[in-house]
């Protein structure tokens, strides 16, 4: 019989243990433990984040410096008009104001119904591996965090909590290929579904053949399924595309969030996804 | 060597992560082990692969040990460099990284895809594990002799029993 060595049977072990280890995770029967890592690590993630941060700005910032005197140019242009603009919009606002009292409107807006459930939490880290878009963020169980739950910012849709720890959570991006997200054409209200893709942008599919859509349109959430709640920003058609033999159009969106730039997210605790819905994944806490 | 393992996962979520190319970060846990495979053997590789490779599923939210078993894939590619025929002492670890990380990429993958997540296995390849080994070449570069230096510091970890 010939002769295993030591160290052969040690590497073994390991990838035993590691397999071991792959089977209790996926089955979510370490959770608790998970979650304590998770809560040890935390401190060190938030140190190191922050060293991270000053030093992607100045990447950042040196490669801006490139485009910056066209840049200006244009923004000098985008100013002068926005200045009149901004006139016009003070007397709309002011006139909106008096309007609002009279009608009541605040009550039918729409976004006001999750103003009070949101929690402002910080990233504390991305995702260091390729193959998950998430980020961690530094609310966990013990602020009322919750798998499923929506995390947005003032720009639009981030995604949902994925996973949750006493202290920090992760939270599943849109731009991931294994998120889903039930989306609308604002203009025209046609359905379908916004999906990540690995290393590109994410698409809107099942958009029927004959549907009207182009470059520009907005894609908000349609609430559809109980994942999401209605009416969030996801992004703005980038490209349309069209094959006369599939059954379906596909558009590009470019998410109105930049994903590289997050620093603050609000997390609506008062959404609670239907059961059932992808918006209930694993929780580690 | 386990403050570097631990060190490298850390720069790894907070640093590297945020720099991209074509949407894909460079990997710093892998090229460790990969470069210490190369200079301490294949089994004390494996040993902080192991260790690394939990820190980053636990950062990352990865299922535990799919990375682990990914990194510890890796190492045995160092035994490859027994017989290199490459004289130059950086070409053999660029070598090897590039080598490694399309093995790391594809366990991983296959860790997803046993979870239940659905996985485009064409798209991820071109699109993550193709810059990720331009990127991991890269950074091999400067890891490589900062690695051989910490090697020379420190005594090989015993392992024999």
């Amino acid at each position: 019989m010939a002769h295993v060595s030591n160290r052969t049977i040690f590497f073994f072990v390991l990838a035993a243990v590691c397999i071991v280890l792959l089977i209790l995770s996926s089955s979510n029967r370490i959770a608790p433990v998970e979650g304590a890592a998770m809560q040890v690590g935390r401190p060190f993630l938030l140190a190191f984040s922050e060293v991270g941060r000053l030093f992607s700005n100045v990447i950042t910032t040196a490669r801006d410096l490139a485009t910056l005197r066209a840049r200006n140019n244009q923004l000098q242009t985008v100013v002068d008009t926005l200045t009149i603009d901004n006139l016009r919009l003070k007397e709309t606002e002011a006139e909106n104001e008096r309007l609002r009292s009279l009608l009541r409107f605040a009550q039918l807006n729409p976004n006001y119904d999750f103003r009070g459930g949101q929690v402002i939490a910080r990233v504390i880290s991305k995702s260091p591996s390729n193959y998950l878009a998430s980020i961690s963020i530094d609310l966990g169980a013990e602020h009322g965090i919750k798998p499923g739950m929506p995390v947005v910012t003032e720009r639009g849709l981030v995604g949902r909590i994925h996973k949750v720890g006493p202290l920090s959570s992760t939270v599943l991006l849109i731009t991931d290929p294994s998120s889903g997200v039930p989306a609308l054409i604002q203009r025209n209200r046609l359905v379908g579904v916004v999906s990540g893709r690995a290393g590109a942008l994410p698409v809107m599919e099942y958009i029927p053949q004959d549907a009207d859509i182009s470059v520009g349109d907005l894609v908000i959430t349609s609430g559809l399924g109980g994942g999401f709640p209605k009416n969030l920003i996801i992004g703005q058609i980038v490209e349309v595309r069209q094959r006369d033999y599939e059954m379906f159009q596909q558009a590009t969106i470019r998410p109105t969030v930049n994903f590289d730039r997050l620093e603050f997210v609000l997390v609506i605790t008062n959404f609670v996804p239907l059961p059932g819905e992808p918006g209930e994944p694993d929780s580690v806490g | 060597m386990i403050v570097a393992v631990g060190l490298g996962v850390l720069v790894q979520a907070t640093l590297l992560a945020r720099i991209r190319l074509e949407g894909a970060a460079a990997n710093l846990p892998l090229v460790i082990v990969v470069c210490w495979s190369l200079l301490r053997g294949p089994l004390e590789g494996a040993l902080w692969g192991f260790a690394g490779g939990l820190l980053l599923d636990l950062v990352a939210g990865l299922p535990l040990g799919a990375s682990s078993l990914a990194l510890m894939a890796v190492c045995p590619l160092a035994n490859l460099g027994k017989k290199s025929i490459f004289p130059g002492r950086s070409t053999l670890p660029v070598l090897l990284v590039l080598l490694a990380t399309p093995v790391f990429g594809w366990i991983v993958l296959l860790a997803r895809a046993m979870g239940g997540l659905a996985v485009d296995w064409l798209i991820a390849t071109v699109r993550i594990i193709g810059p990720e080994m331009v990127l991991n070449a890269l950074l091999t570069l400067p890891a490589y002799p900062v690695l051989r230096w910490l090697a020379t510091q420190t005594r090989p970890t015993a392992m024999e029993w």
